[in-house]
């Protein structure tokens, strides 16, 4: 992602966006257009409610939950209709949080036995999905003009009510993990995580770890994950006793300069960082 | 869009769910899981667990079963008479006979003990495992409410 970030950043910004000219509006600079060449393939289980919030940059800009890009999803819901078509097969499906349609194109080439007398025997056949029963959908989501769907790759009829509720208890730590970072690990050596961190350090942004302890090892509070970049670069990068101004943090992280100050400003709250020489450079506060 | 959500709750919820209830403007519908162990006609009460009983009123093909564990979507409402809160049955899903429902996974290994083999436990699953299931669904209950932003509307 970091990497997808630099080649965004010097192409199109052409002065590392550091110039302050120019007709480029910081606002529009989105990092997922940087990201999405560069997309990991995760699988991240999710609520229909999650879908259905589920924020996009623009037109065909990957989709975010809690800030972070999606890739594939898993949904697991109650099927209350299914209808099928000469393409695909769309279930909608309900999960207690919202409602979805969910499409599953047909691969023509695997339907060689399609009853045309039962349609709706044939592609359901293979996956079992019943009408009003549970279902776990493989997909990814789609924003067609306003409309959210998932796409589907695969379904398969859930048949315990514990594999519900376990998707919904995933769903839920991987939505902590993006708004809170990960589980805090009390037994971690805190000398250990210092050392670590000094190791990862000179490599400076292309290995910053987006999720890591404070300054001398202290567990990080909850904060927003644009906040966590900003805090790990003040962290990693080499700097004087003043700190990094906003617009060369928005540069090296290829975000927009507004979102840094909003990410700044709850540091600052959070007194993890002060402002040093104007209100725009900040340093860590090692407390 | 409020109108899809049917957020999983247990008994003592339900008085913040009943459309009377000032925060509960976004949402009226809910979820509950449990066991049937009363059918009155009309009526069923489901016994959810150890956190008690809730009185169903039964639509005409709402077709429960006595023993059964069953997921319930329905509007949460003021019983004929009476200050208690049931609920109106939109739709039900039997989840089978409730102690199988922990122990699925375990029939199923327990009949390959070349791949699976517990030493504490060789003829049936422990009893904890038969329980484990409604522990799981209070945990979901739990962080439906705690973290309502992936789940539910809310006006707080």
């Amino acid at each position: 992602m970091d990497s997808g970030y630099k080649g965004y950043s010097t192409t199109s910004f052409g002065a590392q966006g550091m110039s302050s000219g120019g007709g480029f509006m910081p606002g529009e600079s989105n990092s997922p257009a940087g990201a999405r060449s560069e997309a990991v393939a995760t699988v991240r289980p999710v609520t229909i409610k999650q879908v259905l919030d589920a924020t996009q940059a623009y037109a065909g800009a990957s989709h975010q939950i809690d800030g972070a890009d999606v890739d594939k999803i898993f949904v697991v819901g109650q099927v209350r209709n299914i209808s099928v078509q000469s393409t695909n097969i769309t279930f909608k499906i309900e999960d207690g949080t919202g409602e979805v349609e969910v499409k599953q194109f047909i691969d023509l080439n695997d339907n060689m036995d399609i009853d045309a007398s039962n349609p709706t025997a044939v592609p359901l056949g293979k996956s079992q999905v019943k009408l009003n029963g549970y279902a776990k959908f493989f997909g990814r989501v789609v924003t067609t003009g306003n409309r959210r769907n998932v796409f589907s790759n695969f379904a398969r009829p859930v048949t315990t009510v514990n594999e519900v509720h376990h998707h919904f208890l995933e769903a839920t730590v991987i939505h902590l993990y993006f708004t809170r970072g990960p589980p805090q690990k009390p037994d971690r050596n805190p000398s250990g995580a210092e050392a670590g961190t000094e190791a990862r350090a000179p490599g400076g942004m292309g290995v910053t770890d987006d999720y890591g302890v404070a300054a001398q090892g202290r567990p990080l509070p909850p904060m927003s994950p644009g906040a966590r970049k900003v805090y790990n670069l003040l962290k990693n990068e080499p700097q004087s006793n003043e700190g990094l101004h906003v617009q060369y943090i928005a540069a090296k992280l290829g975000v927009p300069v507004t979102e840094v100050v909003k990410a700044g400003d709850e540091l600052v709250t959070g007194g993890l960082i002060f402002s040093t020489v104007d209100e725009s450079t900040w340093a860590i506060l090692e407390y | 869009m409020s109108a899809l959500q049917a957020p999983r709750i247990l008994p003592s919820h339900l008085h913040a769910f009943h459309p009377s209830s000032a925060h509960s403007r976004t949402v009226n519908t809910v979820r509950l899981l449990g066991t049937v162990t009363a059918l009155r006609g009309e009526t069923a009460i489901i016994t959810c667990g150890n956190h008690g009983d809730v009185t169903l009123q039964l639509k005409a093909d709402s077709h429960l079963q006595m023993g059964k564990l069953v997921e319930v979507v329905g509007k949460v409402v003021v019983l004929d008479g009476g200050q208690a809160l049931g609920v109106r049955v939109l739709g039900s899903m039997d989840w089978g006979n409730p102690a199988e429902c922990g122990t699925y996974e375990w029939s199923h290994r327990f009949s390959r003990p070349d791949i699976f083999q517990p030493i504490h436990c060789r003829e049936t699953p422990p009893t904890y495992f038969q329980n484990t299931d409604y522990r799981m669904y209070e945990y979901v209950v739990d962080v439906t409410h705690r973290y309502k932003k992936i789940f539910y509307d809310s006006n707080d």
